[in-house]
């Protein structure tokens, strides 16, 4: 192609501006959390003098970082284990088992996926609030298992597809019960996508805003990304503090991104191709 | 798969029934007692409400570029422009932080005597108000959005570059094809599917995952000029208590979502026709 080279080289411009675009903001946060508030007034650019981390202790101690973290792990943990749990059950028995209406409710999963939270959100916090699970644990549970179910459903029912029947058929010739074939099999079988789904559901559930604040009302059910917001108003004159309260519930996520980038890129193109 | 069910059944599409129910009740001291279109009534007299759909229609105008920047974006990673493999990674990466983080990360970037006036003010340009100008804060928060998530989109993208028939490419490189002839005559029409899916599911992700966003950044303002559906829904359930009048809102919001997602689809499919 004619001009191919040149326009490699052309975009190669644009496209590095705005990789440094992308990065840039966490620097800057990073930085203005390395300084004192002094140093912030009087110039927010320069590279912080010495580099000091007074900041992110007040934040994690003076805001009570450590029982957010502790929320939303406890809440998050429980989340993806029996999201994991039971959209394997239910991949497994749409893929691989006939039963009547197998259509039906595989259909009926797919329509969870297109019932958005906001849509209903108003009935859903009333079922709470009636079956008294609002500002409990269990509550803000079952909201995300309900939440990120379907989509899990989907991709566990499209993964076992890909794998022969006859191995289940082998399986309960072989005397398994079909908890047998689901244990022994389909479980093992399906590690690769239980690894990329729960990653994913760890992030939407770990990210989440809008349903940890509608169902853990109280201050201290708060999970970590609420707690973040109100540091705002705790350290509204002290910048410096708030972008290291910021930056400490950034890290998890960063790290896990570190390591595991293909994974959660995966589970994202799982979603588009195989649909 | 019984419990899988069940949860979907029960917490994700009986609410919806039971929302749509709901919306013709009244609130308060009418709670429970139908009101007809009364609340339908009420939302296309409220300007705030109006306000909310108008900016729905800014988000379709401003769909198309929310596409084409990791479209293009994804063209240039898989025509291996220098630096492509560090590049997909990078502009990944946003994608994983939470709205909150993200919303925290720009009040500080956005801020009047924040970087981005700085760089404004390096090339002659005035400083801008973000955030406080009702006429400028809509086109912030979706620019933030847009910075958040356009890494998702371009995974996907590439997912779908990675179906494509190389040997076309060579074929148009051979009749001396030049680049814009290639995108709109060889990378367009192969791509049609991915295309289609990313536009409707960046529709679904403006009008469903901005709560975070706005929550921090905006909670709506200035003048209620930042409003989404989504957020108005919130906002009269949780902090007006008006319940009924949200679930009205919701139904308006997943029949706009409906309309929206089926005229995508079908003038894609249209135009895909015609390539």
């Amino acid at each position: 192609m004619p001009g191919m080279r040149l326009a490699r080289w052309a975009a190669a411009v644009p496209m590095a501006a705005l990789a440094l675009a992308t990065i840039y903001p966490l620097v800057f946060t990073a930085n203005v959390a390395m300084k004192t508030r002094r140093d912030y007034v009087l110039d927010r650019f320069s590279p912080a003098a010495s580099p000091r981390f007074d900041n992110i202790a007040e934040a994690w101690a003076g805001a009570g970082m450590a029982r957010y973290f502790a929320n939303s792990f406890v809440v998050v943990a429980f989340s993806v284990l029996l999201l994991l749990l039971l959209g394997s059950m239910a991949g497994f028995a749409l893929s691989r088992l006939r039963f009547r209406g197998s259509t039906v409710i595989f259909l009926g999963c797919l329509a969870g996926l297109f019932v958005p939270f906001q849509v209903i959100m108003v009935p859903l916090t009333r079922i709470m609030a009636d079956s008294g699970l609002v500002d409990t644990y269990p509550g803000l549970i079952l909201a995300y298992v309900a939440q990120f179910l379907p989509f899990t459903v989907f991709l566990m029912t499209s993964h076992y597809r890909t794998i022969p029947a006859e191995i289940v058929d082998a399986a309960r010739i072989d005397g398994n019960t079909v908890y047998g074939v689901y244990r022994r099999i389909m479980l093992p079988l399906g590690v690769p996508a239980l690894l990329s789904v729960g990653i994913l559901n760890t992030l939407f559930c770990w990210n989440d805003v809008l349903i940890s604040l509608l169902m853990m009302p109280s201050p201290e059910h708060r999970t970590l990304m609420i707690g973040v917001n109100s540091l705002r108003g705790q350290y509204s004159d002290d910048i410096p503090t708030f972008a290291s309260g910021v930056l400490i519930a950034a890290v998890p996520v960063l790290m896990i991104y570190l390591f595991l980038q293909r994974r959660i890129a995966d589970g994202v193109t799982a979603g588009s191709t195989k649909g | 798969m019984a419990p899988a069910v069940l949860i979907i059944v029960v917490l994700r599409l009986w609410p919806l029934v039971l929302g749509v129910n709901f919306s013709f009740t009244g609130d308060g001291e009418l709670n429970g007692t139908p009101v007809g279109l009364g609340n339908y009534l009420e939302l296309a007299a409220d300007p705030l409400f109006r306000t909310s759909l108008r900016n729905v229609g800014l988000l379709v105008l401003l769909l198309p570029v929310a596409v084409a920047i990791p479209g293009l974006l994804a063209t240039f990673i898989y025509l291996r422009v220098p630096g492509h493999r560090v590049y997909r990674s990078v502009y990944f990466f946003p994608a994983v932080l939470s709205p909150v983080i993200v919303g925290a990360i720009f009040n500080l970037m956005l801020g009047y005597d924040g970087p981005v006036n700085a760089a404004l003010g390096a090339i002659g340009a005035g400083p801008v108000d973000w955030l406080g100008d009702p006429d400028v804060a809509m086109f912030t928060v979706v620019g933030v959005h847009v910075w958040a998530t356009f890494g998702m989109a371009l995974v996907v993208f590439l997912a779908g570059f990675s179906t494509l028939d190389a040997s076309l490419l060579d074929a148009a490189r051979v009749d001396g094809a030049s680049l814009g002839r290639v995108i709109w005559h060889v990378i367009i029409p192969s791509l049609t599917r991915t295309i289609q899916f990313v536009f409707v599911t960046t529709m679904i992700g403006m009008l469903t995952s901005m709560f975070g966003l706005l929550f921090v950044m905006t909670s709506g303002g200035p003048e209620g000029s930042t409003y989404l559906p989504e957020y108005y829904i919130w906002h009269e359930q949780g902090q007006m208590n008006r319940p009924a009048l949200a679930s009205a809102a919701s139904t308006v919001l997943f029949v706009v979502m409906l309309v929206v997602g089926l005229l995508q689809i079908s003038l894609l499919r249209r135009s895909g026709r015609q390539d």
